[in-house]
């Protein structure tokens, strides 16, 4: 029977080769114009623990995997232990595997032992090759069309181990054919035009450069590293300035100073890092230098498990650091999202001249996604900081009080309009100010310039049926479970969604959607609720506001928040 | 200073930290900012990494730059970045009123006078600011003294022409929290280094004076463990050769 999504876990110890397993299966049904999102679930450890990863895919679209697999390919059963939850069996799970389980777990009817070191040692002289021998047999239950893979492997460079083992792969399927596996298979997609593949940090990485990102300042840290490597990339052979600092708050300086002389820059990170920036950040609010941050969140405080996903910066990205220092806080639900708001991030840090954070996650950023690419191709505003005019020559107030409240900065370098700034109080010259007017005055100036923000009505997604009285307001990766619990249950018609991408300062829009609601469902990963905590210090919500917050370190699985949501609906 | 060296004001960056020192930038007519308390050097960084074209100075105290900052200095160092560092050294934290910082003369409790006049001597070693900077092998490392004006300025504007990382040290007076012994007997035992004749090393020395070769590392590293008090020595102490 052919279904539209079919879901597959592979799970193994390090050396088994389950990433590279599902990242072969995911690159071959994207040519064939699968959409797909992949998870990677591994230990802290990074050789020697135990790596699984969960490949849903899918002939139409989709967000996050199914709950349950439909087939599992498990090298080692000890190490499925630690990923049980991501990797849920049932009755109908068709369960491949090597080894008998000396664990206590009943396995399903369609479940087939297979020798696949030996397979593979045939086929190639090596043990190693299991998981292409498990490539090939997997292939052919999804139903993936031989020739298709030839053509794939013969075409495309990132084959080329694939092809150097063709054998096994061969091998693979010549299993299926011995086994009374039952019949699966996809859907054909509704197109066939390949996929790409890429996680949220490519993307961040991709839309920085779009954007006109030239100089980029970072620190290693899991799990935003992918970033500052693909920056690495991007920024060498003298198109741009890269460096790996000291540490993040060498990182952020960098920016700050690369700034200040008239040159886009930006800086990844996560929490830890993302503390060390906090004083920095001040900086960038007060004297109204560019800057821009993107936290790929993980769990917290302290080190917390730094492999796994959480929303639980929101807090600091809003409110972080000593005295009042207004930023922008901007946060993506998709990979899509990832791409676009890191462009709009640059946008608004440069033309209102303040430090901007990005709040990405480790779900959004580490998950390979196989998507349509027109979102790489769209053309997108690209806006540069408001430069002083020729009339400005002699008399130069870095800090002038304009309508907008918008100053011309004028950058290092250009002739006529040396200055000086501070991160103390300052008059509009920049020389310090010790008084209360001229504190009182520039903070306002400070506010008042981000407030047409509020207004960036496209800056909140809302999805469902309109004038709908019941709503959830969700942000971040946690969108894409909320829409897809939602699609799945059909009740488009019943409920709104809203996903503000724009957290800080808050979007008149979300207030309005608030407004319209008379039962409201807010969905968050931190313990605290922090998203539902600064709406509520903001705004009026329903009595019957319910909020489902919780710690992260798992994800949300579909069937956890599927109740709820059913209960707003009675 | 820098119309001497052909830089209009509007090419060059003076970048300070917090401190008593940190407000030059306020006094110089370039592009200025007082940021970060130890942080200058990284803000310096970056624009000058970005813009190399631009002249950058990076200002701050002993403080700022080697306490609070003193983990930005090697990396910025061993990256060779074209940069002024100039360290106004006045051996305490004077805009917070009188506590020890890392340069404060080490005395045992209650003996001598080179001692923040409030509080309690340290009792760690101190940080010894040219020795360090070699070190870290920084490839141009020089001392002033604050009250020679022609000769320091003569020092930055060699700081600033040198291709590199440019580390200046300024022995500075504080005023206010300084015993006036401590300037007053640096200024009275200084000691010029200069290129091509002997160096004179303190009466504890048992080595034999050589001739001052600022290019000789190995020398100026022995240069650098003289100890300051005993006999401060001023001048260019080691200038890397520009490849």
């Amino acid at each position: 029977m052919e279904s539209a999504r079919l879901t597959i876990g592979s799970v193994g110890a390090g050396g088994d080769g389950v990433v590279v397993l599902g990242t072969f299966l995911q690159k071959i049904a994207a040519s064939q114009g699968y959409y797909s999102v992949m998870p990677r679930y591994y230990g802290a450890q990074i050789r020697g623990g135990g790596s699984a990863v969960k490949l849903c895919l899918d002939s139409e679209q989709v967000l996050v995997p199914n709950d349950i697999l439909d087939i599992l390919v498990c090298f080692d059963w000890e190490k499925y232990l630690e990923f049980e939850t991501e990797l849920m069996l049932t009755e109908e799970t068709i369960v491949i595997y090597e080894y008998s389980p000396q664990i206590n777990l009943t396995l399903p009817p369609t479940s087939f032992q297979i020798d696949f070191s030996t397979r593979s040692e045939a086929a190639t002289g090596s043990t190693k090759d299991k998981n292409l021998v498990a490539l090939g047999l997997l292939a052919k239950i999804v139903g993936l069309p031989e020739e298709h893979i030839s053509k794939s492997i013969k075409d495309d460079s990132e084959f080329k181990l694939l092809k150097d083992k063709i054998t096994a792969l061969r091998a693979g399927e010549q299993l299926y054919s011995e086994l009374l596996i039952p019949e699966l298979g996809l859907l054909k997609p509704r197109d066939d035009s390949a996929k790409i593949i890429l996680h949220g940090n490519t993307a961040t990485a991709r839309a920085a450069i779009q954007a006109g990102c030239k100089s980029f300042f970072g620190y290693p840290i899991t799990p935003a590293a992918e970033i500052m490597q693909e920056m690495q990339e991007e920024l060498s052979q003298e198109r741009g300035i890269f460096l790996q600092a000291e540490d993040e708050i060498a990182s952020a300086g960098m920016v700050l100073g690369a700034s200040m002389v008239g040159v886009k820059a930006m800086t990844s990170t996560s929490g830890p890092g993302f503390d060390l920036m906090t004083e920095m950040m001040g900086l960038a609010s007060s004297a109204e230098i560019p800057m821009v941050i993107v936290d790929v969140q993980r769990c917290g405080p302290s080190t917390g498990i730094p492999s796994k996903s959480e929303q639980s910066d929101l807090n600091h990205a809003v409110y972080g650091g000593h005295g009042d220092a207004p930023r922008i806080v901007m946060a993506p639900y998709s990979v899509e999202g990832c791409y676009r708001l890191m462009i709009e991030s640059l946008n608004v840090a440069y033309h209102f001249q303040t430090a901007v954070v990005l709040l990405s996650d480790q779900w959004l950023g580490q998950t390979f996604v196989a998507i349509d690419d027109k979102f790489l191709q769209e053309e997108y505003p690209i806006l540069e900081t408001i430069r002083p005019d020729d009339t400005t020559q002699g008399e130069y107030y870095r800090y002038r009080l304009t309508e907008d409240s918008i100053s011309p900065m004028a950058a290092v370098g250009d002739e006529g309009l040396t200055h000086q700034t501070t991160g103390l109080a300052h008059h509009t010259n920049g020389t310090p100010a010790f008084d209360f007017e001229t504190n009182q005055i520039m903070h306002q100036k400070r506010w008042q310039k981000l407030m047409p923000l509020c207004k960036r009505d496209d800056l909140v997604k809302v999805f469902g049926k309109e004038d709908s009285i019941k709503g959830i307001i969700t942000w971040g990766s946690s969108g894409q479970v909320v829409l897809e619990v939602i699609r799945d249950l059909d009740l488009t018609e019943q409920v709104e969604v809203c996903i503000p991408e724009l957290l800080h300062p808050l979007p008149d829009k979300l207030e309005r959607f608030v407004r319209s609601m008379s039962k409201l469902l807010i969905i968050e990963m931190n313990y605290t609720g922090q998203f539902h905590h600064l709406l509520r210090s903001n705004l009026d919500l329903p009595k019957s506001t319910k909020v489902y917050a919780r710690a992260g370190g798992r994800p949300f699985s579909k069937q956890e928040l599927t109740n709820l949501i059913i209960e707003l609906v009675q | 200073m820098l119309p001497d060296l052909e830089i209009p004001n509007h090419r060059a960056l003076i970048v300070s930290g917090i401190g008593c020192s940190s407000r030059i930038p306020g006094y110089i007519d370039t592009y200025g900012i007082n940021s970060l308390h130890g942080r200058a050097i990284v803000i310096a960084q970056g624009a000058k990494l970005t813009r190399p074209e631009l002249t950058v100075i990076a200002i701050g105290g002993d403080g700022d730059l080697f306490s609070i900052g003193a983990g930005h200095l090697p990396h910025a160092v061993r990256r060779n970045t074209d940069i002024t560092c100039i360290m106004v050294n006045n051996f305490v934290y004077a805009l917070t009123k009188g506590q020890v910082s890392p340069t404060t003369p080490h005395l045992r409790r209650g003996e001598g006078d080179f001692l923040s006049l409030k509080f309690y001597p340290p009792v760690d070693p101190i940080l010894d600011m040219v020795s360090y900077s070699f070190s870290t092998q920084a490839s141009f490392i020089a001392q002033g003294i604050a009250t020679d004006v022609p000769h320091l300025e003569w020092l930055i504007r060699q700081g600033i022409s040198h291709v590199g990382f440019s580390y200046i040290s300024v022995l500075t007076p504080c005023v206010t929290f300084n015993p006036p012994e401590l300037i007053s007997t640096i200024q009275t035992n200084a000691c010029y280094l200069q290129e091509g004749e002997p160096v004179k090393l303190p009466a504890s020395s048992t080595e034999e004076p050589w001739i001052h070769d600022p290019r000789n590392m190995d020398m100026a590293l022995r240069l650098a463990q003289v100890p300051l008090l005993e006999e401060p020595l001023v001048g260019i102490f080691f200038r890397g050769v520009v490849k």
